[in-house]
């Protein structure tokens, strides 16, 4: 171009630098043809800048990235919009929404309500483990002489590591956004003791030059340790019991950025109102950790002390279950054996056991029965109607009662048949018979057995009588002296006779009877006999006998001598007598048959 | 409830501790002073009816010995600078702290307070003198630690002023 502009002439300048011009622009549309284009759809989107959808939709998951990687600028435009986005859609479909919460509510609900589970079963644990033990008792000492209350010794002495209060701190004022405190903490100026961890993590960073991002990671004092866990603009501090493990660390570097991740804009903007962190509550839990030393292997004392307490008491109910039901069976058996009594049904009345049924008058007062099987007699009441009851058992009983038999009598029973056996008074047997048949069951009376003794002894003495003879010399109708020595003695045993009689209700009557021998003549032996018998029915009469009546009876020769003729130098010595013959009219009741 | 970080500020002896002992019973000990240089109470104040809790960062007197840590200013609503009226020397010394927190936290509101009040025959610092130093402040006021006067109302007008410009 420049050889060209120094070409001296005059129109051909213009001619050339037309066809110049084409040819110029011809070479530069076959040179840059194609970026000519480009320019052109540049230019275009430069002077008709809008921004297509297509295009955007292809930037935006990245532009979102990018953008949210810089700062939360693009979070914080878009709260308010998520926010109405979200009411709107609470007011238009709230049952969308609660189904879609309702995965994290639930577990978070559960989560809390195991926490505060775990909380109470630990403390209990821990007071049942100690309340009781010998440890516990060392415990409670050190308690009352160091003034602390047992729970904080207990604790002090089990405690592997807890965290007792987390401070959430805000960092560059020092002022405290949020603090809480495990159960049973007591906590005192938080807001002076937020600023004061603040003004030493100063002090420490200025003292070692160190960067505003470095900071105290922790202090120990004691057995207390502060944990700090710095953010970009909040510090976590947590103050804990014991020896912590190192996961913990990890806990309270989670809490402290996923509260920065949910609080970046309230901490950057925080004036002083601490409102708007209530609610980092929830996350500053999770850091309230806690571990208990574990007691090695078995059960704690206080557990064995109540199972054995548990198994005492149990062996005694048991003891005195299984007694009782002995007591129990014992009694339904021994009212069931015993006689006159009927047991018809048994209830319960407000804890009473009532026995409904039947008792004979004789049979054993049931009272009695209660206190030989020894059951609580205050727990039983008898309710029983009276009955005569016809076992044998209680017609024997009965019979026993009514006939009240002497010892020597002895009572049985056959079917419906009394027997009496052995020796009874008279007067006892007379009436037997009669008050026998009255007892009910009773048909008949034995008394085959059954001897009177009143009776014996009469038949005794009437034997003794007849053996009695008084012996008149030849002629005579008097009696010799030695003879009549013997009138006495008789005149007892007639006079006992008489007795007797009185007894036995009789009236008998005893023959005077008079023999003689049979030497001289019959009339003279036969006044002979009547004067011999009236001799001696007059010795006799003076008794005054009230039963037995005296007759005087002269049977003549004795039939004896008369029977056998008497030998050489034998004499009829014995025919002169007297002798005594007692009839007697038989007794009511002797020998009694059915 | 809302809180605040505010400074005392002033040189030695001026009287800033005694000035806190009025106003509340403190947690910590008075050594911290001299340990690491700062004392930290806190006070309620209520102002219309809001109250607002000022944590007191009450920081060691600037002289020879010691400077006062800048760190200890970082975020601060406001603070309180104090002169002892006794001796002038101690507006240098204020001046100089008011710059430094200028420095640290920007354009804060601060009351300006001449303690020692009560020494009336020994007071030596006329107000007119100080200059820049009180026409910024939001209040300059004649206090003593000793009698009271002037203390509650000082922490009050720190308060209000802050609370403005939140």
């Amino acid at each position: 171009m420049a050889s060209s502009s120094r070409t001296p002439s005059g129109s051909r300048p213009t001619e050339f630098t037309a066809r110049q011009a084409d040819d110029f622009s011809a070479l530069r549309r076959l040179l840059l043809a194609p970026e000519q284009v480009q320019l052109d759809r540049l230019r275009d989107r430069l002077e008709n800048f809008s921004l297509r959808p297509q295009e955007v939709s292809q930037v935006l998951p990245d532009a979102i990235r990018l953008r949210a990687q810089q700062d939360n600028r693009l979070l914080a435009s878009m709260i308010p919009i998520t926010q109405e986005a979200l009411a709107l859609s609470i007011k238009q479909s709230p049952q969308l929404i609660s189904d879609s919460i309702a995965p994290i509510l639930g577990p978070a609900i559960r989560k809390a309500i195991s926490r505060a589970m775990r909380e109470m079963l630990q403390s209990l644990n821990q007071t049942l483990e100690y309340s009781m033990s010998w440890q516990g008792l060392q415990w409670r000492w050190e308690a009352w002489k160091t003034g602390k209350s047992f729970a904080e010794v207990v604790l002090v002495h089990t405690l592997r590591f807890r965290v007792e209060q987390v401070f959430l701190i805000h960092k560059r004022t020092g002022l405290l956004l949020n603090h809480i405190m495990a159960e049973g903490v007591s906590g005192q100026g938080e807001e002076v003791i937020s600023a004061m961890l603040t003004a030493i993590q100063d002090f420490v960073r200025d003292s070692f030059q160190q960067s505003q991002e470095e900071g105290l990671e922790s202090l120990r004092i004691g057995d207390l340790t502060v944990w700090v866990e710095q953010g970009p603009s909040a510090i976590l501090a947590a103050v804990i019991r014991g020896a912590p493990p190192v996961k913990l660390r990890d806990v309270l570097q989670g809490t402290i950025e996923s509260i920065h991740a949910q609080y970046s804009d309230a901490l950057r903007s925080f004036q002083g109102d601490a409102s708007a962190f209530l609610d980092t509550r929830l996350l500053l839990e999770d850091c309230l950790q806690a571990q208990f030393v574990k007691k090695p292997g078995g059960l704690p004392f206080s557990v064995w002390v109540l199972a054995a307490l548990l198994l005492g008491l149990l062996g005694w109910w048991g003891y005195h279950a299984a007694l009782q039901h002995q007591q129990w069976t014992r009694l339904l058996n021994r009212i069931e054996a015993e006689p006159g009594m009927v047991i018809t049904s048994i209830r319960e009345e407000a804890g009473n056991t009532v026995f409904l049924g039947l008792r004979d008058p004789l049979a054993v007062d049931p009272q009695m029965l209660l206190e030989e099987t020894g059951y609580a007699p205050a727990t039983v009441t008898f309710r029983l109607e009276p009955f005569l009851a016809l076992t044998p058992e209680m017609i024997y009983r009965r019979a026993l009662l009514i006939l009240q038999p002497p010892e020597t009598v002895s009572v049985s029973l056959e079917g419906s048949q009394l027997i009496l056996a052995g020796h009874g008074s008279h007067a006892w047997i007379s009436a037997v018979r009669e008050r026998s048949l009255r007892i009910p069951g009773i048909v008949s009376v034995n008394m085959e057995r059954l001897i009177d003794t009143d009776l014996e002894r009469f038949e005794t003495v009437r034997h003794m009588l007849e053996e009695e003879s008084l012996n008149f010399f030849p002629g005579q109708m008097t009696l010799q002296e030695h003879e009549l020595a013997k009138i006495e003695q008789i005149k007892q045993t007639v006079q006992q006779l008489d007795d007797m009689a009185k007894v036995l209700e009789i009236r008998p009557s005893i023959h005077v009877i008079g023999y003689s021998s049979p030497e001289g003549s019959e009339s003279t032996n036969t006044a002979l006999s009547a004067l011999r018998a009236k001799y001696v029915w007059q010795l006799l009469d003076p008794l005054g006998l009230r039963m037995i009546s005296l007759e005087a009876i002269g049977r003549g020769v004795d039939p004896a001598a008369l029977a056998s003729s008497p030998k050489e130098g034998q004499s009829y010595d014995s025919s002169r007598r007297v002798y005594f013959e007692v009839e007697r009219l038989p007794v009511s009741g002797e020998r009694g048959g059915e | 409830m809302k809180q605040k970080k505010i400074c005392l500020l002033g040189g030695f002896a001026v009287g800033k501790t005694s000035l806190v002992r009025r106003l509340v019973s403190g947690l910590f000990s008075e050594k911290y002073l001299t340990t690491i240089g700062v004392k930290i109470d806190q006070k309620m104040v209520t102002i219309h009816d809001h109250s607002l809790l000022l944590v007191l960062w009450d920081l060691y007197g600037d002289d020879d010995y010691q400077k006062v840590r800048a760190s200890y200013l970082q975020g601060s609503s406001g603070y309180i600078l104090v002169i002892d009226g006794t001796r002038p020397e101690t507006i240098d010394v204020a001046i100089r702290l008011h710059q430094t927190a200028r420095q640290v936290v920007g354009t804060v509101p601060y009351v300006l307070l001449l303690n020692k009040h009560d020494l009336a025959e020994d007071w030596k610092v006329d107000p007119a003198t100080l200059g820049e130093l009180s026409r910024q402040a939001c209040l300059v006021a004649k206090v003593s630690a000793k009698t009271g006067d002037g203390v509650e109302s000082a922490f009050s007008a720190l308060a209000e002023a802050m609370l403005n410009g939140s």
